[in-house]
């Protein structure tokens, strides 16, 4: 790919940020840009363990959105986790349908619970733009969702909420799907959820459902 | 203890249930097994009759850190503590023990005690939290010699005065004079306490600047202090705060949970919704 000289002046910066701060502001504005040919900087960043930087290389990541998906899923597996769990989060903030096994393989086995936070939310917001696989990919993420109501974790549990009502919410949904959507809805508002907020919260998407 | 890391790696973490728990706080000779065992009953919130007697008797050991520990000075003494603090009224009987445990020499010790007496809202813990604190932020919030703690756990101790909700004169002055503590993260705490004690707002607004301080440890403990209080007037304020969304949704979690009784504050959801 062609670097236009401006994004070749911001990679480079990044390139001579010698403090964390430094590096931090450089990818900010590389970020900034959304532009394909920051993608493959802001994965190598994603592997720098900094924090503030990572946060800002996804958003960089997500501002340029789909072009970036295969970038990003060929690399997958030379990442260390640090990355591969920065990589979770763009894919689910970019909502690719390509993200899908990702996503549920994150959701179901991540260690980190913020990552599985991510891939819960990214389940409920994948846009499945291909009509001959909606129907099976929406089932998927259904599936993945509704497992994950057993997570040990009440903010993994509270983004499943957020998922099951975002999917459910879909004109395409069938009936079956919204049924057994809802009954891991009422289970997260039942007596075996002890944190308020996530009962609040699955109390809240059955209330927004059925007000239609 | 005779067991190597890798075999107590193995004896730790692994899913247990309620009679293994209480099984493993009994085997003395095994401190290991023991502090996992507490926090698990802690974390589990157990209801079980023998869990409070049995973690009454580990909050008496005493066990300074060896060579080869993993875990802390005290460590079971101390999860026994932090458990306590989670049971709620069960652990009433417990009392007296954490009272006297304000006492110890051990510091976090100390802090653990303070935190739980906070929680289980013991108001017997007042006359001596105060005396604890009464020499002010130049002598009890004085750094250590030696070491980054203060003389004592100020925090922790400030916390707990707000958390018991006994608003007297004595306890609102004692309060007041650590506003002008050297660390802000004291500072918070003390505003914290104030916040739950009057209701005034000035309190919360200065929490509110905390969150905008140029170290991330400041702004963190300012969301935590601020979700403590539930204060819904910092909603947005949160939300913007440059720290992890992780810690932001804990601390709006803590105003969604402690404004329960006002119909449902979708605002508050709304902005959980998009920290995720």
């Amino acid at each position: 790919m062609m670097i236009p000289s401006n994004i070749a002046a911001l990679i480079e910066a990044v390139e001579r940020a010698d403090t964390a701060d430094g590096l931090l502001k450089a990818t900010e504005a590389l970020a900034a840009t959304g532009h394909p040919a920051s993608a493959r900087c802001l994965l190598d960043i994603l592997g720098f363990n900094n924090p503030g930087a990572a946060v800002a290389a996804v958003d960089g990541l997500i501002a340029i959105g789909q072009p970036v998906v295969e970038t990003i899923l060929d690399n997958l597996d030379g990442y260390n986790y640090g990355a591969r769990a920065w990589s979770v989060r763009a894919l689910a903030g970019i909502a690719d349908r390509r993200g899908l096994i990702v996503l549920e393989r994150a959701l179901e086995t991540d260690i980190g619970p913020s990552v599985r936070r991510a891939a819960a939310c990214g389940l409920g917001n994948l846009q499945l733009t291909n009509p001959d696989h909606a129907d099976a990919e929406r089932e998927r993420c259904l599936q993945g969702l509704i497992q994950a109501t057993n997570d040990g974790e009440w903010i993994v549990r509270y983004a499943v909420a957020v998922g099951l009502e975002r999917r459910l919410r879909e004109a395409s949904c069938r009936p079956a799907q919204r049924q057994q959507g809802e009954q891991a809805l009422r289970k997260l508002l039942g007596e075996g959820e002890d944190v308020k907020v996530v009962r609040s919260r699955a109390r809240l998407a059955l209330q927004r459902l059925s007000n239609g | 203890m005779q067991t190597g890391p890798d075999e107590s790696q193995a004896w730790n973490g692994d899913p247990i249930d309620e009679e293994e728990a209480l099984r493993r706080l009994q085997l003395r000779h095994d401190p290991s097994a023991q502090y996992y065992a507490a926090w698990w009953l802690g974390r589990n919130r157990t209801q079980h009759p023998q869990a409070v007697p049995l973690l009454r008797n580990a909050l008496q050991q005493r066990r300074a850190r060896q060579l080869g520990d993993e875990v802390e000075e005290n460590a079971v003494a101390r999860n026994a503590a932090r458990a306590l603090g989670k049971l709620g009224v069960i652990a009433n009987p417990a009392i007296p023990d954490l009272l006297a445990t304000l006492d110890d020499p051990d510091h976090g010790l100390r802090e653990a005690a303070a935190r739980s007496l906070g929680q289980l809202r013991a108001e017997a813990a007042v006359p001596l939290l105060l005396s604890r604190l009464a020499s002010g932020p130049e002598v009890a919030g004085a750094r250590e010699m030696g070491t980054p703690r203060m003389k004592e756990p100020c925090d922790a101790m400030l916390e707990a005065l707000g958390d018991i909700g006994l608003s007297t004169d004595d306890v609102l002055s004692v309060l007041k004079s650590f506003l002008t503590h050297e660390r802000p993260v004291v500072r918070s705490s003390a505003c914290r306490a104030l916040l739950q004690l009057t209701a005034d707002p000035q309190w919360g607004e200065a929490m509110v600047e905390l969150l905008q301080h140029d170290q991330l440890q400041v702004r963190r403990a300012a969301l935590m202090d601020l979700g403590a209080t539930g204060w819904r007037p910092a909603l947005t304020a949160i939300s913007n705060t440059l720290a992890e969304n992780s810690l932001k949704l804990i601390a709006l979690r803590g105003i969604v949970e402690t404004n329960l009784d006002d119909p449902m504050d979708e605002a508050v959801l709304d902005a959980m919704d998009a920290l995720l």
